[in-house]
C-alpha cells in the first residue's frame, strides 16, 4: 500500500513543483520518495537520512567489531547492510560505492518484510560469539559494551513475545534462578553459559566506580550477566526516552501535517476498484420488509396516527392560589366582629357588685336604649331551673345577624391627599424682598380724591392731582407739599415727563391737557426747558388740528403753565412717551372717530392715529422701547405698530371692562385692570389671552403699575387695598413670568365707595405710592 | 420662691458696697434691686440719700424681672450672677420749646446758639433761652441743612444749604447782630441735603441729590471780590446780597442715588450715606473711595461717635443700626436697635458718652437709646405732633430736636443726677 500512495502523491507533488518552482521544499518526506524517482542529488542526502533513521538499529550489528564509528562509516554500514543481506555477517569487509544507492534502497525496500529473519540469524551469530567470548573476556572493553548494547538494543527492538532470546535458551524465566550457579543459561546447543567471573569486591568497586569513568555507563545484561558499556548513542537514547522524546534523534515530531485528504479534488480515485454489482441491484431484503409493512397495512394491522384531541383543555385558575400571597383576596379579609363573650352580670346568680342598686336601675331605664351600657339588667336567681325563657333572645340574634351583615367586607383604601399639596409650590413673599410692606408716609393736602399721581424721573418729587381742583407737588422723602398748583377743574390724570432733561408735567382737566413745568429739581433743567417752549417759531403753513395749542401767559405762566391744549372733548387720560416728545390723550366718546390723539410737544404737533376706533377707549399705553402703541378698550387691548400703522396684536382680556393697564419696562408683558375685580397678565409672546387672571381684590380696580425696576407690580382697587405682586420675567424665552402675590396694602379709607385711584411705583426704590378717594397719597415702603 | 446668688459691684467709688453675694429673689425687678442698694449704702454711710439705680447683667440693662431677664440670655441661675449697677439715667427735661413758621429741617447747636434750618427758606439762630436772634434769609428755596463753621469771638461763620442747589457761607456777628453772605456755592445740580464741616474746620463737604459730593473750601475770601468789581459792576449789586460764588474743590461721585447724610470720620476720612443703600467711606485728600457698607434700605442718616468708633445709621425701614466702620467685610451689622415704627430720619451719637444716640423718627417719637439696652430705648420723647426731621445733641448736654410740628424742642440731659448738680 505504501509506494502505491506516496507514489501517487509524490505525483501531485511534482505538480505542484512545476507549478511553483520557486516554493520551498516542505514535505521532506516526499521528497526522499521523489529523490527515488529520480532526483539524483537531492536523493543521496534525503536517502541518507532516511536509512539512518530507519536501520540505525542495524548499524550497532554491523558495526560489531569496527573499527569507527563516525558518520561516514555508519553510512558505509547501511549501504553495505542493505546490499547485503545474503553476505555473511563480516564487518570489515565491505566497502559498497555510494553510487548504487539508488538501486539498493529499492532493493532494501522489496525485501524489507525479510529484515526481522536476518535480524535472528544475526542475532544467532552475535550469540555464538557472545558465548565463545563469554569466559575469556574478564572486563568488556567499551567498544564491545557498545557492541553488546547494540545488540541488545537491537534485541529489545525486536522483541516480542512469542520471539525468545535466543542466546540463553532458559526462556522467560526470572534469573534469579540461576542465582548460585556458575553458568545463567544455556545457548542454543545446549552448553552452558557461563557467568562472567566476578571477583570484584566492593573495596574493586568502589575504585572502579572512583577511577573509570565510564562506570557510570556500565550496565550488567542479566541474560548474559556481563558488564555492558553504553555507547553514547545509547546514552543519548536512554535520556531521550527518559525525558519522554522521541527515541530516533532525527526523528522530527512536530513535522508539517500533510492533509492526504485535501479539499483538492484529484483526477484520479484514491483506490481504482470498480462498484460492486450490488449497489446497482434493489435490495431483496427491503422489498420483503417493505412488503411485509404493506401488507399489515393493508389488513388493518398498522393505523396510521391517531388525530389529535381538539376538545379544550381547561385548568382552574383558583386551584393553586397561594393562601397566603398578598395578591389574593385574603389582603382584604375582614373578620367578622367577634361577640363579646358573656361577663358575670350575665350569671344566673351574679357577683352583688354587679347587681345595679336602685338608682342605678332608675338611671338605666332612663336612658336611651343605645346609649346603655348593658342592654339588660342583671337579674339573681336563687337557681338554674329558676330562670325564665331570655324575652330579648330574638332580639338579639337579629342583632347579631345585622351586625355580620353590616360590617365591612372590604378594607377601602383611600387616598389621603393632603389638599395643600395641590397648590403649586411658589416662593416664599418673604424670599422675594424687596417689596413695599408698610405704609411710610401720608401726603396730606388734597381735600377731595386724588385722581392721578405721577413721579418724577428722578424719584424726588411726586405730582398729584385732584378733585379740588389743584395739582400738588409733593417732596417724596418728607411729605411735604413744596407746590401747590390751581387749575380750572377737577384734575383727571398728571404725567410727569419721563425724560430727565425735560422738566414738564402733563395736567389733564375737563378738556384742557396743560404742561406744566414745576420748577423743581435741576434749575438748568427747568429753564432748558422754558426756553426749548419758548423758543418754538410757528411753522409757515398752519395745518388744520383737532387740537388748539396756547402759550400760557400771565398769572397762568407765574404758576408754571406753560401750555394749554384745549380738546374738543373731555380728556381723561395722559400719558408720555419714553422719550418724552410725544404725549398721548384719551378722550372716551363711544363711536367717536377722536378718542386718541398724539400730541407732538416740540413741534406742537396733535395727530388723530386712528380714522375709527372700536369701542370706548379705556386707556392707551406707549410700548417703552418699541414703536407700538397699546389702545384698551372695554374688553380688548389692541397693540398698533405706529411706523407700519397697522393693527399688530388684539389681546382679549377675558373681562367685561378694562379699567387701567400698564406696559411691563421690557414691553413683552401687559397687565390689565378691570372693574369685575381681575387683574389679567399678558405675555404678548406667548397669546392673545391672558397669561393669568389674578383675583385678589374684592373690588373693581381703578388702577394697575409696573415697576421701573424691580420685578414688581401693583394693583389698586375700590377695596382701599393696594395689592403688590412679584412679577418676574425672565430674559430666557423658555420661562414664563413668575407671579406671586406678597403684600396686601392697606392704609386708605373708603369715600363714596371708592377705595385708590391710582398706584404708581418709586422709579428707583422699591415704594409703591398709591392716591386714594380720601384725598390723601399714601406712600408704602 | 427662687432665690438667685447675686454679687454687686460698680464703677462709681461714691457707691461702693461690699463684695459678697447676696441671695436675691429672682422675680426681683429694677426698683426691687435698688431699693437693696440703698438699703446697703444706707447701711455703710449714714447721710445718705435715695438713689435710683440701674442695673447691667452682662452688659445689658435690666428691663424685666430678674429672672426672665436670665432665661432670655441664657444666664445659669445656679452660679452667682454679677451685676452692675449705675446710677439711673434720669429722663431728659424738657426745656425749651421754640416755634417756628415752618417746617424745621434742620438743627445745630453749639454752646452758646442754636441754629435751624427751616422750609420757610431761612436759617434761624437763637439763644438757648429760646429766644430768636438773628434770622438768615437768602435762599430761594428751602433750607435742608444747617451748620456752624467756627466761632471766634463775636464773629462766626455758618453754613446753609438749599433746595436751590446753593450753599451760602455766612458770617455772623454777634455784636452787631448783623449777617453777611460771604459766599454762595453753587455747582451741585440737585438739592444740596447734607452738609459737614471737617475737624479743622477749614473746608467742608455737601451731599446732594444729584448722587454728589463736593468739598468746598469754608475760609471766606475778598479777593475775588476785587477782581470781579471792575468787570461786573451790575453783579456786583447781586455779589453784595448773595455773596461771592465759590467753585468745589473736588466733587466725589460714586454713589448710584442720592446722598443724603454726610460726615467727617476724622480729618482726612469723609462717610457719606446714600439712597442707593450704601454707606460709603472715602480718602477726602484724592476722593478715592475707600470702603462700602451695604445695607438694604434707603439710609437716611448717619452719626459718628469718635468715642466708641461706631457708625449709627437710620434708613427707611424702622431700626437705628450701628456700623464698625473699620471692618473689612462691609455688611456688617452690629447691632439693631429696633423701637420705632416709622423710617428714622436723625440720628446723633452723645458726644460725651459712648453708649448713647439719640434718634428721631417719622412716627414723631425722639427716642434716647443706650446701646447696652438693644431692645428698649432708655427713653421715649413723645413730645412732638408731626414728624421729626432733625436731632442734636450739644458737649453740654442738650438735645434739640425739630419737626414737622414747626417745633424745637430742647431738652437738658445729664446722664445722672449727680452729673446734673455737679
Amino acid at each position: 500500500m505504501r509506494p502505491t500512495h506516496s507514489g501517487t502523491m509524490s505525483k501531485v507533488k511534482n505538480k505542484k513543483r512545476n507549478l511553483e518552482e520557486n516554493e520551498d521544499e516542505q514535505l521532506p518526506i516526499f521528497d526522499k520518495d521523489g529523490g527515488k524517482d529520480g532526483h539524483l542529488d537531492d536523493g543521496d542526502e534525503d536517502q541518507g537520512d532516511l536509512s539512518d533513521s530507519e536501520e540505525s538499529v542495524f548499524s550497532g550489528l554491523e558495526d560489531s567489531g569496527s573499527d569507527s564509528d563516525d558518520e561516514e562509516e555508519e553510512e558505509d554500514d547501511d549501504e553495505e547492510e542493505d546490499g547485503t543481506e545474503e553476505k555473511s555477517s563480516d564487518v570489515e569487509e565491505d566497502k559498497a560505492a555510494d553510487g548504487d544507492g539508488d538501486d539498493q534502497l529499492s532493493a532494501k525496500e522489496v525485501t524489507e518484510p525479510q529484515t526481522d529473519g536476518q535480524h535472528s540469524k544475526e542475532n544467532k551469530k552475535k550469540k555464538k560469539t557472545a558465548g565463545k567470548e563469554g569466559g575469556e573476556e574478564s572486563v568488556v572493553s567499551a567498544r564491545d559494551s557498545g557492541l553488546q548494547t547494540s545488540s541488545q538494543v537491537d534485541e529489545y527492538e525486536h522483541d516480542t513475545s512469542d520471539e525468545e532470546d535466543i542466546r540463553n535458551t532458559v526462556g522467560n524465566i526470572p534469573m534469579e534462578w540461576y542465582k548460585d550457579y556458575p553458568h545463567i543459561g544455556y545457548d542454543l546447543d545446549g552448553k552452558k553459559i557461563f557467568k562472567p567471573i566476578r571477583n570484584k569486591d566492593e573495596l574493586d568497586e568502589f575504585l572502579d566506580k572512583m577511577e573509570n569513568p565510564d562506570y557510570w555507563r556500565t550496565v550488567q545484561d542479566k541474560m548474559t550477566g556481563a558488564d555492558i558499556r553504553l555507547s553514547d548513542e545509547q546514552v543519548d537514547l536512554v535520556h531521550r526516552l527518559q525525558e519522554g522524546k522521541f527515541g530516533d534523534v532525527n526523528f522530527n515530531e512536530y513535522e508539517p501535517a500533510i492533509d492526504f485528504f485535501s479539499n483538492e479534488v484529484m483526477i484520479h480515485p484514491v483506490t481504482n476498484r470498480p462498484q460492486d454489482k450490488r449497489s446497482f441491484i434493489p435490495s431483496l431484503i427491503e422489498k420483503e420488509k417493505v412488503g411485509k409493512l404493506v401488507h399489515a397495512i393493508k389488513m388493518g394491522w398498522i393505523k396510521p396516527r391517531r388525530p389529535k384531541e381538539t376538545t379544550p383543555q381547561y385548568y382552574d385558575l383558583w386551584a393553586k392560589e397561594d393562601p397566603n400571597s398578598i395578591l389574593g383576596r385574603h389582603k382584604m379579609h375582614v373578620p367578622a366582629p367577634k361577640l363579646k363573650l358573656p361577663g358575670h352580670e350575665e350569671s344566673y346568680n351574679p357577683p352583688p357588685e354587679y347587681l345595679m342598686s336602685e338608682e342605678e336601675r332608675l338611671a338605666w331605664e332612663q336612658q336611651d336604649p343605645e346609649d346603655r351600657k348593658l342592654s339588660f339588667l342583671p337579674q339573681k336567681f336563687a337557681c338554674l331551673r329558676a330562670v325564665p325563657a331570655y324575652s330579648r333572645f330574638i332580639h338579639e340574634r337579629f342583632e347579631r345577624c345585622l351586625d355580620l351583615y353590616l360590617c365591612p367586607r372590604q378594607r377601602k383604601m383611600r387616598v389621603n391627599v393632603n389638599p395643600e399639596d395641590l397648590i403649586p409650590k411658589l416662593p416664599k413673599p418673604k424670599d422675594l424682598q424687596p417689596f413695599p410692606t408698610t405704609q411710610s408716609l401720608v401726603y396730606r393736602g388734597h381735600s377731595s380724591l386724588v385722581r392721578s399721581i405721577s413721579t418724577s424721573p428722578s424719584g424726588q418729587w411726586l405730582v398729584s392731582g385732584s378733585d379740588d381742583c389743584t395739582v400738588r407737588f409733593w417732596e417724596v422723602s418728607t411729605a411735604r407739599c413744596l407746590k401747590t398748583v390751581e387749575v380750572g377743574g377737577a384734575v383727571k390724570g398728571v404725567a410727569w415727563n419721563p425724560n430727565p432733561s425735560i422738566c414738564l408735567v402733563a395736567i389733564s382737566y375737563d378738556d384742557t391737557v396743560v404742561l406744566l413745568n414745576p420748577g423743581l429739581g435741576d434749575r438748568l433743567v427747568s429753564t432748558a426747558t422754558d426756553q426749548q417752549i419758548s423758543s418754538y417759531e410757528e411753522p409757515e403753513e398752519v395745518k388744520e388740528q383737532p387740537v388748539q395749542w396756547t402759550v400760557a401767559e400771565g398769572e397762568g405762566h407765574e404758576q408754571g403753565h406753560r401750555l394749554i391744549l384745549k380738546h374738543p372733548k373731555a380728556v381723561r387720560q395722559v400719558t408720555w412717551h419714553g422719550k418724552g416728545d410725544y404725549l398721548a390723550c384719551v378722550m372716551p366718546d363711544n363711536g367717536s372717530s377722536l378718542q386718541v390723539v398724539i400730541h407732538q410737544v416740540s413741534k406742537r404737533r396733535t395727530q388723530n392715529p386712528f380714522r375709527k376706533n372700536k369701542g370706548l377707549v379705556q386707556c392707551v399705553s406707549f410700548h417703552p422701547i418699541r414703536p407700538y402703541f397699546f389702545v384698551a378698550t372695554q374688553r380688548y387691548v389692541r397693540v398698533y405698530n405706529l411706523i407700519k400703522q397697522e393693527l399688530t396684536k388684539k389681546l382679549m382680556a377675558n373681562c367685561k371692562w378694562i379699567s387701567s393697564m400698564a406696559t411691563h419696562p421690557g414691553g413683552d408683558n401687559v397687565i390689565c385692570g378691570s372693574y369685575d375685580c381681575r387683574l389679567a397678565w399678558f405675555d404678548l409672546d406667548l397669546s392673545t389671552k391672558p397669561y393669568k387672571v389674578l383675583r385678589h381684590h374684592k373690588k373693581a380696580l381703578r388702577s394697575v403699575a409696573y415697576h421701573r425696576h424691580y420685578p414688581l407690580f401693583a394693583s389698586g382697587s375700590d377695596d382701599g387695598s393696594v395689592i403688590v405682586c412679584h412679577g418676574m420675567v425672565y430674559n430666557d424665552l423658555l420661562q414664563n413670568p413668575l407671579i406671586v402675590p406678597v403684600k396686601v396694602l392697606k392704609g386708605h379709607t373708603i369715600t363714596h365707595d371708592l377705595g385708590v385711584l391710582d398706584v404708581t411705583f418709586h422709579p428707583t426704590q422699591p415704594w409703591v405710592f398709591s392716591s386714594g378717594a380720601d384725598g390723601t397719597v399714601r406712600l408704602f415702603t | 420662691m427662687s432665690q438667685v446668688q447675686a454679687r454687686f459691684f460698680t464703677e462709681n467709688k461714691k457707691y461702693l458696697v461690699d463684695d459678697v453675694p447676696f441671695s436675691i429673689p429672682a422675680a426681683s425687678e429694677v426698683a426691687d434691686l435698688s431699693g437693696v442698694i440703698n438699703k446697703l449704702l444706707e447701711a455703710n454711710h449714714d447721710g445718705h440719700k435715695h438713689v435710683e439705680f440701674d442695673f447691667l447683667v452682662r452688659g445689658q440693662f435690666l428691663r424685666t424681672k430678674l429672672a426672665n431677664h436670665m432665661e432670655t440670655e441664657n444666664i445659669s441661675t445656679e452660679e452667682v450672677v454679677e451685676i452692675e449697677y449705675v446710677e439711673k439715667f434720669t429722663a431728659p427735661q424738657p426745656e425749651e420749646c421754640i416755634m417756628h413758621d415752618d417746617w424745621i429741617s434742620s438743627v445745630e447747636a453749639d454752646s452758646e446758639w442754636i441754629l435751624t434750618g427751616s422750609y420757610d427758606k431761612t436759617a434761624r439762630i437763637w439763644s438757648m433761652e429760646g429766644k430768636a436772634v438773628m434770622t438768615v434769609a437768602g435762599h430761594t428755596d428751602v433750607v435742608k441743612d444747617v451748620a456752624w463753621v467756627k466761632r471766634d469771638g463775636l464773629s462766626s461763620l455758618l453754613l446753609t444749604t438749599s433746595l436751590d442747589q446753593t450753599i451760602m457761607l455766612w458770617e455772623w456777628n454777634s455784636e452787631r447782630n448783623e449777617v453777611k453772605a460771604r459766599h454762595c456755592c453753587r455747582g451741585h445740580a440737585g438739592s444740596v441735603d447734607t452738609v459737614a464741616v471737617d475737624p479743622s474746620r477749614t473746608k467742608f463737604c455737601s451731599g446732594s441729590w444729584d448722587k454728589m459730593l463736593k468739598i468746598w473750601s469754608a475760609v471766606p475770601t475778598v479777593e475775588e471780590d476785587e477782581m470781579e468789581e471792575h468787570n461786573r459792576p451790575r453783579k456786583k449789586q447781586k455779589t453784595e446780597q448773595m455773596g461771592l460764588t465759590r467753585t468745589p474743590l473736588m466733587t466725589i461721585s460714586g454713589h448710584n442715588e442720592a446722598v443724603s447724610s454726610v460726615l467727617w470720620m476724622d480729618a482726612e476720612e469723609l462717610c457719606s450715606a446714600s439712597w442707593d443703600h450704601t454707606i460709603r467711606l472715602w480718602d477726602a485728600e484724592t476722593g478715592g473711595q475707600k470702603s462700602t457698607l451695604t445695607g438694604n434700605k434707603v439710609f437716611n442718616c448717619i452719626s459718628y461717635s469718635p468715642l466708641c468708633r461706631r457708625l449709627a445709621s437710620g434708613s427707611t425701614d424702622r431700626h437705628v443700626r450701628l456700623w464698625d466702620p473699620r471692618s473689612k467685610d462691609g455688611s456688617l451689622v452690629l447691632l439693631s436697635l429696633t423701637s420705632h415704627n416709622g423710617w428714622v430720619t436723625a440720628v446723633r451719637w452723645s458726644p460725651s458718652h459712648e453708649h448713647q444716640l439719640v434718634s428721631g423718627s417719622l412716627d414723631n417719637v425722639v427716642k434716647l437709646w443706650d446701646t447696652r439696652s438693644c431692645k428698649a430705648p432708655l427713653y421715649d420723647l413723645a413730645a412732638h405732633e408731626d414728624k421729626v426731621l432733625c436731632v442734636d445733641w450739644t458737649e453740654n448736654g442738650l438735645i434739640l430736636s425739630g419737626g414737622a410740628d414747626n417745633k424745637l424742642y430742647t431738652y437738658r440731659y445729664s446722664t445722672c443726677v449727680s452729673d446734673a448738680g455737679a
